[in-house]
């Protein structure tokens, strides 16, 4: 079946099974693997994307349902000011080790800043709970998230 | 990876389509966040061979006040139920829908979902069930609206017949006297499953409880109210003494099993522990 929605701003038609997973025609069809899939049961947030901005397990979202929306990766985001913040801090917190649950966690952290730029460490760890990391212990991601939290200019 | 089996996809625009729809496909599942669904289906323990997803129903997704109701819509999410203005004063349900899994699965999963999935250990449940909240099924050819407790079958069993939609859960608004409160334990504090939870809801005049509400969830085949102990309380000033006396008597009214996530012996005594605590801040909440 056809599919039509917005993905990064582009709109894109793509032709996916109704048992095609979100995930599966992200990485598969349109072939953009910052996606990750890890657990496929909505547990480890490795695969988080928006959804008309607001964030998902997109292992847990059919394709057809994403129809007339719009989706976006971390790729939508390169250029956006809060992201090239949240990146720098990442990388200079030491807040990246094997990589894997980096994507998700950059958009959790994204909207968790976009909707509270000044969040307490109680309300990081609430704001990253639906994304497990392996390597950090975490410790240096909520470093980086507070870092990034003091970059973003007042306006 | 397991690959999700196949099915038939419909995305009906109307309630009346999707009703007709629930009637006429071979073994129709509906869909709305699909975070309960999916995994079942990639495990094999759910195959629908039709997936009606109720989702771009726009009549379905609302939360209003209604008549002294206040009425959430099925496809209503956790997330937009949460920032509610609605439930300023419904403590109890903001708490335990605050608490279930993470933003992301709080975003698809909706209040209806949750409680159609039926497990023992869904949080909103208990919640719900101190605010005597009802559900609405609907079909082709009927309309019903039963009790939310009638509603829970068994572990994973609901009442809906196989061409019953649930559209809509409500209770009655809180009056300004009232308090709740919704308490759990989970292995750990973030996105996890409860291994017992407690919800309260009084009524007061000055000290005396005019009307007590008392549920459990993770305890028994279904979430439960706890009548007799409901009983204890009412018309009673709630003193300490009281207070802990009814939280002694909370493990004579469960009957929890052993499980990977808790003892049976645990989830008694954590009983006392979180209707305790409930009772306190209920009490605290409606003066």
């Amino acid at each position: 079946m056809n599919i039509s929605f917005d993905l990064n701003g582009q709109p894109l038609t793509i032709i996916v099974e109704p048992n095609t997973s979100l995930l599966d025609a992200i990485r598969d069809i349109v072939g953009i693997t910052s996606v990750k899939k890890g657990c496929e049961q909505g547990e480890c947030g490795a695969c988080t994307v928006l959804i008309d901005g607001a964030p998902v397990t997109s292992c847990l979202v059919l394709a057809p349902q994403v129809e007339g929306r719009h989706v976006t990766t971390l790729e939508g985001l390169e250029m956006n000011p809060l992201m090239i913040d949240l990146r720098e801090a990442f990388i200079e917190n030491g807040a990246v080790q094997c990589g894997f649950c980096t994507p998700g966690m950059l958009i959790s952290a994204y909207v968790l800043l976009r909707d509270n730029p000044n969040p307490s460490e109680d309300e990081i760890k609430l704001g990253i709970e639906g994304n497990i990391c392996r390597c950090t212990g975490y410790t240096k991601i909520i470093d980086a998230i507070l870092d990034a939290a003091e970059r973003i200019t007042p306006e | 990876m397991s690959p999700l089996p196949w099915f038939e996809y419909h995305s009906p625009k109307t309630l009346d389509e999707a009703l007709t729809l629930m009637n006429t496909v071979d073994s129709p599942k509906p869909i709305i966040g699909g975070t309960d669904l999916l995994p079942l289906m990639r495990d094999g323990a759910s195959h629908p061979a039709n997936i009606v997803d109720i989702n771009n129903i726009a009549e379905l997704n609302y939360i209003r006040e209604d008549e002294g109701f206040i009425c959430v819509g099925a496809t209503t999410s956790l997330s937009q139920l949460a920032v509610s203005p609605h439930m300023k004063r419904v403590h109890a349900l903001a708490e335990a829908v605050k608490g279930i899994g993470s933003p992301q699965i709080r975003n698809r999963g909706s209040l209806a979902g949750n409680l159609c999935n039926a497990s023992p250990a869904a949080d909103s449940a208990p919640a719900l069930l101190v605010y005597d909240a009802e559900v609405k099924l609907e079909s082709v050819n009927d309309e019903r609206i039963i009790p939310l407790h009638e509603f829970f079958v068994g572990p994973k069993v609901n009442s809906l017949e196989p061409n019953e939609l649930l559209t809509e859960v409500r209770f009655p608004q809180p009056p300004e006297d009232s308090g709740s409160s919704f308490k759990r334990i989970g292995r750990r504090r973030s996105f996890t499953l409860s291994v017992v939870s407690a919800a309260v809801y009084l009524e007061m005049d000055g000290d005396v409880c005019l009307e007590s509400r008392v549920a459990f969830g993770s305890v028994a085949e279904t979430p439960i109210r706890a009548t007799d102990l409901e009983t204890m309380l009412k018309g009673k000033e709630l003193v300490e003494d009281l207070i802990s006396d009814a939280g002694r008597k909370a493990k004579d009214f469960v009957h929890p099993i052993t499980d990977i996530r808790g003892t049976a012996e645990y989830r008694r005594d954590m009983c006392e522990v979180l209707l305790t605590r409930a009772l306190y801040k209920a009490l605290e909440r409606a003066r």
